[in-house]
């Protein structure tokens, strides 16, 4: 195979891994700090997807403006559903284990309660739309301007995610809590505030990778739940709790997919990622980043 | 034991009602009952396993999915009790497998695990369905009649009971509690707890195959789309948790008021419907996380 | 009046079954924290052995390790000369091992009686069954809980519920029974009772006991050999006296416990009997 095709394949791979790392990240984020699973992560996905879809189409706004839309729009979801379900388990539940379990089910309740409602609203056919599909010329090969225009915005939105926990004072605030809870709180960390806050700032990214994905991608009420677990495979891979390991993670899948799709077969993609997922976990539970 | 004598009574007269049913009701009714039986043995063999060792299994869609494919596969070749048996178990094996994977991992971890499995045993169907036979789904032929359906259906859910009944009393349902109550502390009492685990799962598993096989034959075109459908899987915890996952008859219970209540607005307006489950569930796991039969004990966490 | 007097080193010449725990090198490391280290160690039956040591000298690590809770990185570990390192902990419950936790871990919605019956259904099954430990009716007269019999698990005082975790340990008709800090929170009659149960199980059943405590002059005064750890290795291994005599564990650790005990020299004697 020319190098120019391998060029094309591990490019198309990071792009989509890209919107994999957000993905992960928001999922990463909720779990790591607050213990909760979100397994409808993936509908707000489509949420955003939605969204942007339906105000492009309707009002002729151009996609990019929404990007920050989707993403206060989700996040005030997020804080919402926090104060609204995840607050009273965190009070009421038993112990660590019960505060999951129930948070699982609530998410998964969830799942339903969304995909119904976008179903309900936009109904259940394929959307999309045709944004910036301009071809641009990349060393040897060329890419549809939004491809670029995603992979890097994904990636951008990562990073800044990654600079904020690491260089400023909530973000610091952010780890010291994901590393001890009580300690934290101790030296004055509210997690009251935080929580929320974070959970719906994972909502958030979820949002603005729908929103990302609309732009070249047809969309449909139940694409959230693959989205979900291929979520849930990045973070595994990269390892609970290290946002690094959910960017690496994200984009190693998406070449990895890219790859096994081209030389096996489209319909193998997600048996790939499941084969490439069990055999980590077999190999080592905690991750491949974990220390 | 009189608890047991009462059990096994009222189980017999459960049943005996049931099978009363199709001498007086409508075609309608029977119907209504059937999918009603359906969430029964769901239900039930779901809490048998996951109320008590408080590991959530999201893969109910699977087994049913396999069982539903296995009827496929077997009906007009085998005879009709073979065919089901052929759905409980490939399910049960499959379970076995996903089982020794994912069941030594922690319950919330091992709950998303199973919802996956239940996506990528969807496109592996798929995915066989297309290279090996060129299709998408698949037409039932030669099926059995109604009251066939309607009988097996009965049968496995009543034995659904009837195993939930004899497992709470036994050592193995012994060792899932302890499992659900204290896993590390009942393995240091002598419980190995992987078999216990993989056991549970496959038992439950087995009565998701059957129910699927079985009423594979009322839809006579199937597709992994819509056996693999992760709603029946959805209904199923709804209806056990809001039941109450760690009793035996809260299960039941639950699943025929939720059938009676849910069937002409599941038809008219099915997006309403599994919204407002979905709002159900989180209002009930929010509110009664022990279900419904929490009220009526008053005093018991 | 006792009638086994296992002698204080740990060469098994009492009575009983002889060598029951056979540890050499063992080691368990969390990371870069090696919380036990090359720990090599005999147990026979019939020993009532105190284990002693500052926060995270490796006590409770070296209980889960020999339990099987704690797979070891490395060393090995014999019961009865079965090898067992990378076993799990039901392997160890039917071998033998019994043993509590430092906070009382019961099955809070079953009942008390049921609590107890749980090992006999599983460890318990498959092991001889001496008549002290015949059923769950006399395991709970044995540790004093036969009226809280029907009572679910977390009604009962924690000291019940310490009480009953030995109970529960029992139920699997251990030959070696592991006690993490039973003395905690308890009041000196408590204490004394329990000093008294675990007695009487050594003498009637042979069994070897042992027994991690803070409140090391409480230890002393009932314990037969002393085992003192300290940052994952082993400091000492002796009769109390010998023990509180050792100028290495004074210095690392008993000295502060010598000067806050309330008899001051008395508590290296362990006594003939009670």
């Amino acid at each position: 195979m020319s190098l120019t095709a391998w060029f094309e394949l591990l490019a198309s791979g990071l792009i989509t891994g890209g919107i994999y790392a957000l993905v992960a990240l928001g999922l990463n984020l909720q779990y790591g700090l607050m213990r909760i699973l979100n397994i409808a992560h993936g509908e707000f996905l489509v949420l955003g997807a939605y969204l942007t879809w339906w105000i492009h189409t309707s009002f002729g706004i151009s996609p990019l403006w929404m990007l920050p839309v989707s993403f206060l729009l989700l996040l005030a979801i997020g804080m919402l559903v926090h104060r609204l379900c995840f607050r009273r388990l965190a009070a009421t539940a038993p112990d660590l284990d019960a505060f999951e379990a129930r948070g699982l089910m609530v998410s998964f309740g969830m799942m339903f309660v969304v995909q119904s409602a976008v179903s309900l609203t936009w109904g259940a056919d394929l959307r999309g739309y045709d944004y910036l599909t301009q071809p641009v010329v990349v060393g040897p090969t060329q890419f549809a301007a939004n491809m670029l225009l995603i992979f890097g915005l994904s990636l951008a939105f990562s990073l800044a995610l990654i600079a904020l926990l690491r260089y400023t004072l909530l973000g610091k605030g952010v780890r010291a809590l994901m590393q001890s809870p009580v300690g934290a709180q101790l030296v004055g960390i509210d997690t009251r505030r935080l929580h929320p806050l974070m959970f719906g700032v994972g909502l958030g990214l979820s949002g603005i990778a729908g929103c990302l994905l609309s732009m070249t991608w047809t969309i449909s009420p139940s694409m959230g739940a693959p989205y979900t677990v291929t979520a849930l495979i990045v973070i595994t891979l990269g390892g609970f709790g290290s946002m690094i390991g959910a960017l690496a993670g994200g984009l190693l899948l998406g070449v990895v997919e890219a790859l096994g799709m081209h030389f096996t077969s489209p319909s193998l993609k997600m048996l790939l990622s499941y084969g490439v997922f069990i055999g980590v976990l077999l190999w080592r539970p905690n991750g491949l980043f974990a220390r | 034991m009189k608890a047991a004598r009462r059990d096994w009574l009222l189980l017999c007269l459960l049943a005996a009602a049931a099978l009363a049913l199709p001498l007086l009701a409508s075609d309608f009714a029977l119907s209504l009952a059937m999918t009603c039986l359906m969430y029964v043995a769901l239900a039930s063999s779901w809490a048998l396993f996951c109320g008590s060792t408080r590991y959530l299994s999201l893969a109910t869609s699977a087994f049913f999915g396999i069982g539903a494919y296995a009827s496929a596969l077997l009906v007009g070749e085998l005879p009709w009790p073979l065919v089901i048996a052929a759905g409980a178990t490939a399910a049960a094996l499959v379970a076995v497998a996903m089982g020794a994977a994912v069941l030594h991992l922690r319950g919330t971890y091992f709950a998303m695990l199973t919802f996956g499995m239940t996506e990528l045993i969807m496109h592996a169907v798929t995915y066989a369905e297309k290279s090996l036979s060129g299709t998408v789904g698949r037409v039932l032929m030669t099926v059995p009649e109604n009251l066939t359906v309607y009988l097996t259906v009965l049968g496995i859910a009543v034995l659904a009971i009837a195993a939930s009944i004899l497992v709470r009393r036994s050592r193995f349902g012994l060792a899932m509690a302890g499992i659900g109550a204290d896993e590390q502390r009942a393995q240091t009492l002598g419980v190995d707890t992987r078999r216990v685990k993989v056991a549970g799962f496959a038992l439950t598993a087995a009565f998701a195959g059957a129910v699927g096989a079985a009423m594979a034959v009322r839809w006579t075109y199937i597709d992994p789309h819509s056996v693999f459908n992760s709603f029946i899987g959805f209904q199923t915890v709804l209806i056990a948790l809001i039941g109450g996952a760690a009793t035996l008859w809260g299960p039941l219970v639950a699943a025929i008021v939720f059938s009676l209540l849910s069937e002409t607005l599941r038809l008219q307006l099915p997006q309403v419907y599994m919204l407002a489950l979905g709002v159900l569930l989180i209002v009930c796991v929010l509110w009664l996380p022990n279900g419904l039969a929490s009220l009526r004990l008053p005093g018991r966490r | 009046m006792t009638t086994a007097q296992a002698t204080g080193s740990g060469s098994g010449s009492g009575a009983g079954d002889g060598l029951l725990l056979r540890v050499r090198g063992l080691t368990v490391r969390f990371g870069g924290l090696v919380a036990v280290d090359s720990l090599s160690v005999d147990l026979s039956a019939g020993e009532l052995v105190g284990i002693i040591g500052p926060n995270g000298a490796g006590k409770t690590t070296f209980f889960n390790a020999i339990s099987g809770v704690q797979p070891p990185s490395s060393g090995s570990l014999a019961i009865r000369g079965r090898e067992m390192e990378g076993s799990p902990p039901h392997h160890f419950a039917r071998c033998g091992v019994a043993r509590t936790f430092q906070t009382p871990r019961v099955f809070g919605d079953m009942s008390v009686a049921a609590n107890v019956e749980f090992g006999l259904q599983f460890a318990g099954r498959e092991r001889a069954a001496p008549a002290l430990l015949g059923d769950a009716a006399s395991i709970l007269a044995l540790i004093g809980l036969r009226g809280r019999a029907a009572e679910p698990a977390s009604a009962i005082t924690p000291s019940q519920q310490r009480l009953l975790e030995i109970g529960m340990a029992l139920a699997t008709r251990p030959s070696l029974l592991l006690l993490d800090e039973v003395a905690a929170g308890l009041t000196e009659n408590e204490v004394e009772g329990i000093a008294r149960l675990i007695r009487r199980l050594r003498d009637e059943l042979g069994l070897c006991i042992v027994w991690i405590e803070h409140a090391v002059a409480t230890l002393l005064r009932h314990v037969e050999r002393v085992i003192v750890l300290h940052q994952g290795r082993m400091l000492a291994d002796g009769t109390p006296a010998a023990v509180v005599a050792n100028a290495e564990v004074v210095e690392a650790y008993l000295g502060d416990e010598m000067d806050a005990a309330p008899e001051g020299g008395n508590i290296g004697m362990a006594p003939p009997s009670e």
